[in-house]
């Protein structure tokens, strides 16, 4: 690590002492609704040089003097080249046309998405109009949903939201949200993301290569930025599906200049409900909501501000009897400042939240449980293109987390005392510092690193177990105490070869820590599951992953074919005991849980075709996850259960005429892998089944087929609408949700297996609006 | 906690799901087909409770069927249930083995084992094979506050456990509560008794309805009721098919014990009502955490044992 740190204070003079360079920067935005463009393209015409916008849309890219043709261009957008007189440093602000929606055009045309040269691996991006016509589950459009059909990337059971990625758990993704985390990204029990996608601009998810100024979770780094809002013009969107109606708001506040957007979406079944006149219905729910809502102002030529919240709260409850709430809620603050063609600076203050609340009204034992995860989070970035060969970025983060691990609120007639857990408390520190270095026109190399120091703050209890995990002794901490400081140093390296400017190979490495974990009871998920943070007993997960991957782009950049292997290994992974109870009454949390390590290797294969009136990917996964817990499958090794063999997913659309988009996907995986029981037995009187080993079965594999077509309605107008038709699991195939074993009602001498299939054709219609 | 937690969970989703009685593989359109014709009248409500169900209950339920699974034969192990408690003549153990998933359901006793239990290291008293794999030792009745010892030599194997009998908490009363969630209104026996102060007491109820067993296992701690007079409901509930048959009905006789179990022993049946009867929802399925050193599954336990009668009204 030392050599990397010297070797980028050793070549920092020669990036000062480049000669006779200017710079060409500015915003890539879309012309139509102004929205700033992320990794759009910037390339000088018939040559390899060029670079991307960033997050922002910003871009700089320094040339020797000269004349040039520089050619900008974005996915599904119109390419722009300018000539360019190249004497001075220039600011060149780039605003790109949609593609007209005429028949020849509608076909997309675009340079290749992912870059040839950038060692960049691990990494897929996807823009809401990619995912528009994939068939979904009740016609929800979904973004978690839509990166589970790429290579790498399992869903977590049939309908789930949850994601697995490269063998990772599901609390080990980093899912950001404009760089907020959200804890649980789920509505209804996992069926449906957070994320409406109709507020959502773009999508970037990292498997492995992780660049450094992301950190905090071991597998996956989701990154989702909001939409901005149109600054050119008022646009009402929005659309009445089976499950929810959206409407989407946005428009400009001074033209050009600043803008507004504002995103509701809300399942509405429940609305009948109310209808009714019996007492026993209508006073029940369940409903989900989410509100996105966004401004940004240009403040000058060299500031912008951006503020954007995020609030989404699921409601079930029956009568007056029972009540689950979840929800979370986000807000941002973001400040970009141009210091100099070369150095951009974006500084974030970020506040995320995370809470349930269980009600109980039955009489003699009414309470409510109350749990939260909260974070105060403070960013500064910056990104130097310092010269044509080097690119830094650098900066610093600190979050402060504040845990509720449970609240008991009881009433004064119930049965169930008022106690609360302890609070917890911590301080997740971290600076980092890469550079993306273009060693020659075939070398391109990216390294740097993230130091990170997670202490663990009082006020607050702390123990000591023995190794049945009973506390043996506790040791008392004062508010702001630190019980315990953890440093990790987390080195990022990526290397590319461009063998012609059509193929290449990268080689990345990429250590990762995460000082929070999610420990959850059941095979779903649920929104009761815990998040805790490290502690003296807790370790930081640990995660290294190298990864080795090819990139080709055929028949004049048509197909894009990638293939990537990867090998990973985790430490400090957190299992939890036989038997052990979430809501325990304790403050040792620990004394539930079991600490060991796991691995995951495995190679994915992507082949996609972008441009044409067929469109589409096919992926393929062949991998292995295992995991060897101290204390679980007599130490042994033993399959995640998210390990999965073979993972296919095919996604096709078609573009018949204007009218008529016709799509289908296929999925194809190895079942999970499951504990069966070998054997059975009596206690008092009821057959009991014995277990020998952790996940040594699988589950049957599972298939499915979705069919959709989206009709184009008559345009009036500015009013645009569309009819979408989806049929989920349109060959009726009866996957396994979960296998259960019990005594057979026909022959109590019999024991039986029983399959729980969910959904069997689930027909959609949904209709959208554009005005 | 955890447990009221998924008994109140099952409250939202069971009657949910039992409110159109409709087998959930059905398409939506199929099931909007049938809930027109079984109503007669197609209503706005009567749509958005299909889709409810549709949305929550698939959790749970679903399309079900009985299949095939080729499953591993194991080793057979030796399978305890040794109880003493605070009533005359009530040590008894009883001694089986494992068996093969497709074999049938009769678990014969094991013979010929040896069997001692000690009351707070006193000598050892031997018990006598009553028939075949059922052991017992008349004459013996466990106190509260004493700590028990139990040796089994079968097959050349040693098990060894103890059980600490706690204080006696007295069952007050039984009786019946009705409770109505989201259409129909079922009734539960009631139990009502004071947890003495200080955490750790724990206990376990077993209901039976008509003389027969009801399969639901009930077992509580005091963490958060500590030192607290309780109401315990004890809410159960069937399979779609058997609900009817199950529930309450006026003139059911219905016949609780209560159970005073050590720490231990609720942590056997907590973990075993959580991962090891066959349900394979929520935890990770596994063996219940015994008490018994040496190998064997099963629990011993030294526990008060009350019984209260009540014929439903």
């Amino acid at each position: 690590m030392r050599s990397i740190l010297l070797f980028i204070f050793f070549s920092l003079p020669a990036i000062l002492l480049a000669q006779d360079k200017y710079t060409i920067s500015g915003t890539i935005t879309s012309a139509k609704t102004g929205e700033t463009l992320i990794g759009a393209s910037v390339r000088i015409k018939s040559s390899s040089t060029g670079t991307t916008s960033n997050e922002y849309g910003f871009y700089s890219l320094s040339l020797q003097k000269g004349s040039y043709t520089i050619e900008f261009s974005a996915i599904g957008l119109g390419l722009k080249s300018q000539q360019v007189e190249l004497n001075r440093n220039l600011t060149i602000n780039i605003s790109l046309e949609e593609e007209t929606r005429e028949l020849e055009t509608v076909v997309v045309k675009t340079t290749g998405r992912r870059s040839i040269t950038n060692p960049q691996m691990g990494m897929e991006r996807l823009t809401m109009a990619e995912t528009k016509n994939i068939p979904m589950l009740f016609g929800e459009r979904d973004v978690l949903k839509t990166i589970q059909l790429l290579p790498g990337i399992k869903s977590a059971g049939e309908g789930s939201s949850g994601f697995y990625v490269r063998g990772g758990a599901a609390d080990q993704n980093l899912i950001m949200l404009d760089e907020a985390t959200v804890y649980n990204a789920s509505h209804l029990l996992g069926f449906f993301s957070t994320f409406n996608s109709d507020a959502i601009k773009d999508v970037t998810v990292y498997k492995g290569g992780m660049p450094a100024q992301y950190g905090g979770r071991l597998s996956s780094v989701l990154d989702i930025r909001m939409n901005e809002g149109n600054n050119q013009d008022y646009d009402v969107s929005g659309g009445i599906g089976l499950i929810s109606t959206k409407l989407n708001v946005e428009g400009p506040i001074q033209k050009g200049k600043s803008s507004f957007l504002a995103s509701g979406r809300r399942t509405y079944v429940d609305m009948f409900l109310k209808l009714s006149k019996d007492s026993a219905i209508n006073k029940n729910q369940l409903y989900f909501y989410d509100l996105n809502t966004k401004l940004n102002y240009q403040l000058g030529k060299k500031d912008r501000l951006y503020l954007s919240g995020y609030f989404g709260r699921d409601k079930l409850g029956v009568g007056e009897t029972f009540a689950l709430q979840w929800g979370n809620g986000t807000g941002t603050v973001r400040w970009n400042h141009i210091f100099s063609s070369k150095l951009f600076s974006n500084t974030s203050f970020i506040y995320s939240n995370y809470d349930y609340k269980i009600t109980i009204r039955s009489g003699s034992n009414d309470f409510d449980i109350f749990s939260q995860i909260r974070d105060v989070n403070l960013k500064q970035e910056f990104q130097w293109y310092a010269g044509s060969r080097n690119t830094l970025r650098f900066g610093a983060n600190a979050i402060y987390h504040t845990i509720r691990p449970g609240e008991i609120t009881a009433t004064s007639t119930s049965y169930i005392n008022t106690s609360n857990r302890q609070r917890r408390y911590s301080m997740e520190n971290a600076i980092y510092a890469s550079n993306t270095f273009k060693a020659s026109d075939k070398v391109n190399l990216t390294y740097g690193a993230r130091l990170t120091g997670f202490s663990v703050l009082g006020k607050g209890d702390y123990f000591a177990l023995d190794t049945a995990g009973n506390v043996i002794d506790t040791f008392s901490y004062k508010s702001g105490e630190i019980v315990k400081t953890y440093l990790n140093l987390e080195p990022r390296v990526a290397l590319s070869y461009v063998f012609n400017p059509s193929v290449s190979i990268k080689a990345s490495y990429v250590r990762n820590v995460q000082n929070l974990h999610l420990v959850s009871n059941s095979t779903t998920g649920s929104p009761t599951d815990k998040w805790v943070a490290s502690t003296n007993i807790i370790k930081p997960e640990v995660s290294d992953q190298v990864s080795l991957g090819w990139y080709k782009n055929l028949s004049q950049n048509k197909y894009e074919l990638t293939v990537e292997a990867y090998y990973k290994t985790m430490q400090n992974q957190v299992d939890y005991r036989t038997g052990a109870n979430v809501f325990i009454n304790s403050d040792a949390i620990e004394s539930q849980l079991l600490f060991g390590k796991g691995r995951a290797y495995g190679i994915e294969w992507l082949l996609r075709k972008q441009t044409g009136k067929l469109s589409g990917w096919f992926s393929y996964t062949l991998s292995k996850t295992e995991r060897k817990i101290d204390g679980i499958n007599n130490n042994n090794w033993y399959n995640a259960r998210q390990d999965r063999t073979h993972d296919v997913a095919i996604v096709g659309s078609y573009q018949l005429n204007k009218k008529w988009n016709f799509s289908a996907n296929w999925i194809y995986y190895t079942g999970d892998a499951v504990t069966f029981p070998a054997g059975k037995y009596r206690v008092d009187n009821q057959v009991i089944f014995y277990y020998t080993e952790r996940n040594g079965y699988r589950m049957p594999s599972y298939h499915r087929l979705d069919l959709g077509a989206t009709l184009q309605l008559k345009k009036r107008k500015k009013y645009t609408s569309e009819l979408a038709f989806s049929l989920y699991n349109a060959y009726g195939r009866e996957n396994a949700y979960t296998i259960a074993f019990r005594e057979s009602k026909d022959d109590p001498q019999k024991t039986e297996a029983v399959r729980t299939a969910l959904f069997k054709y689930i027909p959609s219609v949904s209709y959208n609006f554009k005005f | 906690m955890q447990s009221s937690y998924k008994t109140y969970s099952s409250f939202f989703i069971g009657p949910l799901r039992r409110f159109l009685r409709l087998p959930l593989c059905h398409s939506l359109v199929r099931q909007q087909f049938y809930s027109t014709r079984n109503s007669g009248k197609f209503s706005a409500s009567k749509a958005a409770v299909v889709l409810l169900i549709t949305l929550s209950s698939i959790a749970v339920t679903g399309c079900q069927k009985v299949i095939d699974v080729d499953l591993n034969t194991a080793e057979k192990k030796y399978v305890v249930e040794a109880v003493i408690t605070d009533q005359p003549n009530s040590c008894k153990v009883l001694l089986t083995q494992t068996k093969n998933f497709d074999e049938n359901n009769a678990f014969n006793g094991v013979s010929g084992a040896s069997i001692t239990i000690s009351d707070n290291n006193a000598a050892p008293v031997t018990l006598t094979e009553t028939s075949a794999g059922v052991y017992e030792a008349s004459g013996l009745k466990g106190l509260s506050g004493h700590t028990y010892r139990m040796t089994i030599i079968a097959g050349g194997q040693t098990f060894r456990a103890t059980s600490t009998m706690p204080v006696f908490v007295p069952f007050d009363s039984l009786y019946i509560s009705e409770r109505t969630f989201f259409d129909k209104s079922n009734k539960y026996a009631t139990v009502s008794y004071t947890d003495p102060a200080g955490r750790g007491n724990a206990y376990r109820y077993i209901q039976y309805v008509n003389g027969i067993k009801e399969k639901t296992i009930f077992v509580r701690d005091d963490d958060l009721t500590d030192g607290r007079k309780i109401e315990r409901i004890l809410f159960f509930f069937a399979d779609d098919d058997e609900e009817e048959k199950k529930k309450l009905k006026t003139n059911d006789v219905v016949r609780v014990e209560m159970l005073g179990i050590d720490y231990p022993i609720y942590k056997y049946w907590y973990s075993l009502s959580q991962s090891s009867t066959g349900e394979n929802q929520s935890a990770t399925p596994g063996n219940p955490v015994t008490n018994i050193e040496g190998g064997a599954l099963g629990y011993f336990s030294a526990h008060t044992l009350q019984s209260k009668t009540i014929v439903v009204p």
